[in-house]
């Protein structure tokens, strides 16, 4: 359907939404089919799913839909404040899709609920020393009809497993089929008394919503879905929002400020349309769902005489407590071949290891999944992929190749992350991206608790290899984090305005018309698969901003 | 997207530390897409270098073909990826070249240096270039010409290499041929043997 609803700038719509992604595409449909004018303002191209490619060499090596590689957003990145920020020549420090539908284009939809505990660990475990560990404002129960809408208007397919939260309306669709991957971490759980369950995918396994099931081509992890089964917003959201009448998706908009008025309310969005022109789009209020690095961003560059430190920033927790997930990696080979590349990433996870156990002497907790990971593409395979104890070239390295790019799965541990002052996202004061904005600067250097976690999760991954009957496996070891997908935290959700930015229904503390929905919003990390409840708050927020513009509370 | 980029990009910079060869990559990485098809056409009709010498061009695809050789399978020289290697040399890797024609000029002055009736690595028998090989795999060209090695008999066919797709058809990746079936593989085959639906 072709979208013909625009509005011009002077026109002062309801709300000006900044980002298409996860949670912004989702609020888009839901502010837009309640009735209200709304401007979607995205950086990125509006792609369709013809767009997308199997180009291995152009999506993971050009970052294209990263909107290319690190020359051109120039981010910096350091382990601790007391250093000079460097940028990185390959890969950004922080990584995103920059197009319609954002990161819910080319994420891997691995789709995990959070559990009652995520919300209350605080309570429960007692306060951590030196960090900003805390409960979030809300519980699991308060969230869970959110999680539900998500399952059947986003389109989840699973089946429950023995560790999960309560859900109060089943999957709407079954998981998707096991793989061979799948069927060695059930054998290898079995064999250590462990409960291997089926993956929730935001992926369809069947026609649900008017869209296809998904066809298992194997390209999910970094690139887009060309036959629409991937439950991003683009494929989910961002089509009902338009066919609302109401909703302008405006793409190629790349936003620098947020203009706020003499009564402290914002009143325009300032952007960049596609010949770099400065663009001022009216607005009664505004949705802020960039990402957990560039909602703060902004709010950082919106920084004026009323709002010296930035936008919204009166606690100072603007950009702080960003919490990446920790991860471990441990590949091995097999037997026979799985043909892993083919169908979805994941097909069986391992949760026994979620919830903290003081026993073990640190706080955190994390799942584990098998999936093909490196050993997708040939040329991740090649450089990444393969034993590092073959030779890396000559005949050795063929024959190697050629045995082991079907027989190898590799275990891959997503953990918690705490959240700390010295982790977070600023100006970079030199480095500016290529429409002349101040580069993001990651500041991020692991909690103790975060490292060990994933130390712990990396030995049980050894130990389900050889349980699987691995011919060889291999670890990648624990290392500091330099960079990546899950950018939560930076804007967290809380009651009090003195160590929060927004409160419980995203609303920000400083600016009644403002209000930020995204990553940025979590309070805590999680296991590390953020986006299915990145869309639950986008759902939930939702409904609290409509009732206040219905009510006139904005 | 939730596979940890974070360990991968450090890992893929372990993987090619001690190469020094994550430089190379970085260099790499924005010249090779803009080669289009016309790669193939070249390649197909056997049409001139559209950047490389003769000489220089012999060089590179023996170096290529020493990293993935030829076996009872095919290699690099099968794949073409000599003109992959032109095509992004002649492109966006056109700032590489420099480098590379530097690099080779000083790798040859080895070889003969060390054996006096070379003048090209071919000139060498396969255990000699080899053995040779191993003396350069710390310098920049030989890191240069094994990654794009590796892109050039891995990478769509419309870059130039991987002719026939003989680069996926050697590790068994037909990834341009799905959409899939279950099962894929020999542990899944079991299993969707006896269930209706896969599960």
């Amino acid at each position: 359907m072709a979208n013909e609803t625009t509005f011009d700038t002077r026109e002062e719509v309801d709300f000006a939404i900044i980002g298409s992604g996860s949670a912004g595409g989702i609020l888009a449909k839901e502010l837009a089919t309640a009735g209200f004018s709304v401007v979607v303002l995205e950086q990125g191209p509006y792609r369709k799913a013809s767009d997308f490619t199997h180009d291995e060499l152009s999506v993971v090596f050009r970052s294209e839909l990263h909107g290319g590689g690190n020359d051109v957003h120039g981010q910096t990145f350091r382990h601790y404040e007391n250093e000079t920020a460097l940028q990185p020549t390959d890969q950004a420090p922080v990584r995103y899709a920059r197009g319609v539908g954002g990161s819910s284009v080319h994420f891997t939809a691995n789709f995990w609920r959070l559990r009652p505990v995520d919300f209350k660990e605080r309570s429960l475990l007692g306060p951590i020393s030196g960090t900003n560990f805390a409960d979030w404002p809300i519980s699991y129960e308060e969230l869970e009809p959110y999680y539900t809408k998500v399952d059947w208007e986003i389109g989840v397919s699973g089946a429950p497993g023995p560790f999960d939260a309560p859900r109060s309306k089943p999957f709407p669709m079954p998981p998707m089929p096991i793989k061979s991957s799948g069927v060695l971490l059930e054998k290898g759980a079995a064999a250590l008394g462990l409960h291997a369950q089926a993956e929730p995918h935001a992926i369809l396994s069947q026609p649900h919503n008017g869209r296809a099931g998904c066809v298992s081509c194997g390209y999910c992890m970094w690139y887009g879905c060309e036959a629409g089964a991937k439950s991003s917003t683009l494929a989910a959201m961002i089509p009902l929002a338009e066919a609302s009448g109401n909703c302008e998706i405006r793409p190629d908009s790349t936003v620098i400020r947020i203009d706020t008025n003499n009564k402290g309310k914002a009143d325009q969005v300032v952007y960049l349309d596609i010949n770099g022109v400065e663009q001022a789009q009216k607005v009664k209020a505004v949705v802020l769902s960039a990402n957990g690095a560039e909602t703060a961003r902004l709010l950082l560059m919106s920084a004026s005489t009323q709002h010296p430190d930035g936008l919204a920033n009166s606690s100072g927790f603007v950009g702080r407590n960003l919490m990446y997930n920790a991860h471990a990696l441990s590949i091995g080979v097999y037997e026979h071949p799985l043909n892993d590349y083919k169908g979805v990433q994941v097909s069986r996870i391992v949760h026994d290891f979620y919830e903290t156990d003081e026993k073990r002497g640190f706080y955190g907790g994390g799942g584990i999944d098998a999936r093909p990971l490196f050993s997708a593409t040939p040329i991740i395979h090649a450089l990444l992929g393969r034993d590092p104890d073959t030779p890396h070239w000559g005949k050795g390295f063929k024959d190697t190749m050629a045995h082991d790019f079907t027989r190898t799965l590799s275990f891959v541990a997503s953990t918690t992350s705490l959240a700390l002052d010295s982790n977070n996202i600023t100006l970079d004061p030199e480095s500016k991206d290529a429409w002349g904005r101040p580069a993001i600067r990651a500041t991020y250097m692991d909690h103790a608790d975060d490292l060990a976690t994933a130390g712990f999760l990396e030995d049980r991954m050894a130990e389900l290899h050889e349980a699987a009957g691995a011919e060889k496996s291999w670890r990648f070891g624990i290392h500091p984090t330099t960079g990546g997908e899950h950018l939560l935290g930076t804007c967290r959700m809380g009651d009090d305005p003195a160590t929060s930015v927004v409160d419980s229904k995203h609303r920000s503390h400083d600016v009644p018309n403002l209000f930020i929905c995204d990553g940025s919003s979590m309070v805590t990390s999680g296991r590390g698969q953020p986006t299915m409840t990145i869309m639950a708050l986008a759902f939930r927020a939702a409904d609290h901003i409509r009732a206040a513009a219905t009510a006139g509370e904005i | 997207m939730n596979i940890p980029e974070s360990l991968s990009r450090r890992s893929f910079l372990q993987a090619t530390s001690t190469l020094t060869g994550a430089a190379y990559l970085r260099m790499l990485a924005p010249g090779l897409a803009a080669i289009t098809q016309t790669a193939c056409s070249a390649r197909d009709e056997g049409m001139a270098f559209a950047i490389l010498g003769a000489d220089e061009a012999r060089d590179f695809a023996a170096i290529a073909a020493r990293i993935i050789p030829t076996t009872d399978t095919p290699g690099a020289s099968e794949a073409g990826v000599i003109h992959f290697i032109d095509k992004a040399f002649a492109a966006e890797m056109s700032g590489q070249l420099n480098f590379a024609r530097a690099g080779l000029a000083e790798f040859n002055d080895a070889l003969r240096g060390e054996h006096a009736s070379a003048v090209h690595l071919g000139d060498l028998s396969e255990d000699e270039q080899d053995a040779f090989l191993q003396t350069r795999e710390s310098s920049g060209l030989f890191n240069l010409m094994w990654a794009m090695t590796i892109f050039g008999f891995f990478a769509m066919e419309k870059y130039g290499g991987n002719k026939d797709q003989v680069g996926w058809e050697l590790i068994g990746f037909e990834g341009g041929h799905g959409p899939w079936q279950y099962p894929f593989g020999y542990y899944d085959a079991e299993v969707h043997g006896k269930a209706d639906n896969g599960e």
